[in-house]
């Protein structure tokens, strides 16, 4: 079975009104960022239920006329809204954006907003170590070599971009000099074309050399010694790449 | 022929009142019994002099008068001698549904359950306190249940923005509905606060016509009559 985990209230609320209305025949929609775990929760809810996706017109109009129990999801891509009749069914639908307020406020009799990620802390951390777990399994990686504090939490595309870096900053941590260098290889082969290639692609050895650096030695006068070069060279070099 | 008409009057759906020259109550007919839930003895007494005709007789004067949920369109005030002065208060038809209700697509449901599923979505996007009183144990009655969450979502999101939000949910004994021929008990759901958002009142009253619910708009509160169809 779904399982669904949160500890946001708004959230909580959604449940109980869901619980409660369970068996009734009325229209709902949840509204919400894209991988905020509207239909992951929908289908929490209703484990049973037919599901369509509204990206499929005609799936969902023969899908309403077979079923009194409905999941609809991408609600927002469904061109022909209005000429719905949801009377007497349970209509659970998905949706990333309202699109026409009106329109759905005529339609849906329970009306819900998902809150995205950033706003659910506890969720977040949930679903990193979630995500850090089949990371670990997937990547065949040792658990003790991960560092808590450098995983990254990136919710700019909520669970999505915080899933993608998780698995590519864990990715790295278990690659070697041989398996950078075939990455660079795949990137130029695919990206290099112009006129400029040298001192464009050269960026990709020069940035994280010298972030890398200062982070870890503080000093330009420190790092320039590490590196073996002129102090003038690497504040040029830091100039040139507009590193902070 | 002689023919007593009390008993006609007496069974007018428009209240009638018969008063003395003192402003005491000789006769009320059952319309006016339940009217004076609403209105002080006073109030209607003061109304029938000021618009008694001058001289003996009646005169119907049209103005709009409101009770509660009692709007009234006219009145007649007459008197033939000095000791008594009557007043007979019209009733303003109600606009009948458009559409008739088919009950039979209606489902058996819990009102407390759709209530209580309203109030935990009005939870998710509010945070003002609010108080419930409800009988949990009014009986289930058939209802559209998609109508009518719509309208208890639009009802409550009225109250938005509003402290100390009253709800209370009872059967209203002794009072009924005709519904198809049939006499129906009425639920009634009040919901008062501070005040309010109104520029929903229209969607409210017309959701509330479509499922036969009598809807009551006030500055402060909204009250839903609904009829407990079985």
């Amino acid at each position: 079975m779904e399982t669904f985990f949160t500890t946001s209230d708004k959230i909580q609320h959604i449940i109980k009104s869901f619980n409660l209305t369970k068996t009734l025949f009325v229209s709902s929609i949840i509204i919400g960022d894209a991988y905020t775990g509207k239909k992951s929760l929908a289908r929490y809810l209703f484990p049973d239920a037919h599901l369509v996706s509204g990206a499929n017109q005609e799936e969902v109009q023969s899908a309403l006329e077979n079923y009194d129990e409905l999941i609809i999801t991408d609600f927002e891509k469904l061109s022909n809204q209005s000429n719905f009749d949801f009377s007497n069914k349970r209509i659970i639908a998905t949706a990333n954006y309202i699109g026409n307020a009106t329109l759905i406020d005529d339609l849906f009799a329970f009306i819900y907003t998902m809150p995205p990620l950033n706003e659910r802390p506890e969720d977040v951390n949930y679903l990193k170590n979630l995500f850090v777990k089949e990371a670990v399994s997937t990547l065949m990686i040792e658990p003790h070599t991960i560092d808590e504090k450098m995983i990254p939490l990136n919710l700019t595309m909520n669970s999505k971009s915080l899933k993608k870096y998780i698995f590519l900053h864990l990715t790295q941590l278990s690659m070697d000099d041989k398996d950078i260098q075939s990455v660079m290889y795949n990137y130029i082969f695919k990206h290099l074309d112009g006129n400029d290639g040298y001192r464009e692609y050269l960026n990709l050895y020069e940035i994280p050399l010298i972030e890398a650096g200062l982070k870890k030695y503080g000093s330009q006068l420190q790092l320039s010694q590490v590196l073996g070069i002129n102090r003038n060279t690497l504040r040029k070099k830091i100039h040139e790449h507009n590193i902070d | 022929m002689d023919i007593n008409f009390e008993s006609f009057v007496e069974w007018d759906s428009s209240p009638f009142i018969l008063f003395n020259n003192s402003g005491k109550i000789l006769y009320l007919n059952n319309a006016a019994e339940i009217l004076f839930g609403y209105v002080s003895k006073k109030e209607l007494y003061d109304i029938s002099v000021s618009y008694a005709p001058q001289n003996f007789g009646y005169k119907t004067t049209s103005l709009a008068l409101n009770y509660d949920s009692f709007l009234f369109h006219a009145i007649t005030v007459g008197y033939e001698s000095e000791e008594q002065i009557s007043l007979r208060l019209y009733n303003t038809p109600r606009i009948k549904p458009t559409r008739k209700l088919e009950t039979d697509k209606f489902i058996t449901t819990n009102i407390n359950i759709l209530l209580e599923a309203n109030i935990a979505l009005f939870k998710t996007k509010n945070t003002n306190p609010l108080k419930l009183l409800t009988d949990q144990d009014l009986p289930a009655f058939k209802i559209d249940q998609n109508n009518f969450s719509k309208l208890l979502r639009k009802t409550l999101n009225a109250f938005r923005s509003s402290d100390s939000i009253d709800i209370s949910l009872k059967l209203l004994i002794g009072q009924h509905v005709i519904i198809d021929n049939k006499k129906e008990p009425i639920i009634q759901l009040a919901i008062k606060a501070n005040g309010r958002y109104a520029e929903t009142d229209d969607e409210i009253q017309l959701l509330a016509a479509e499922s036969q619910i009598k809807s009551l708009l006030k500055e402060h509160s909204i009250t839903l009559e609904i009829p407990l169809i079985q």
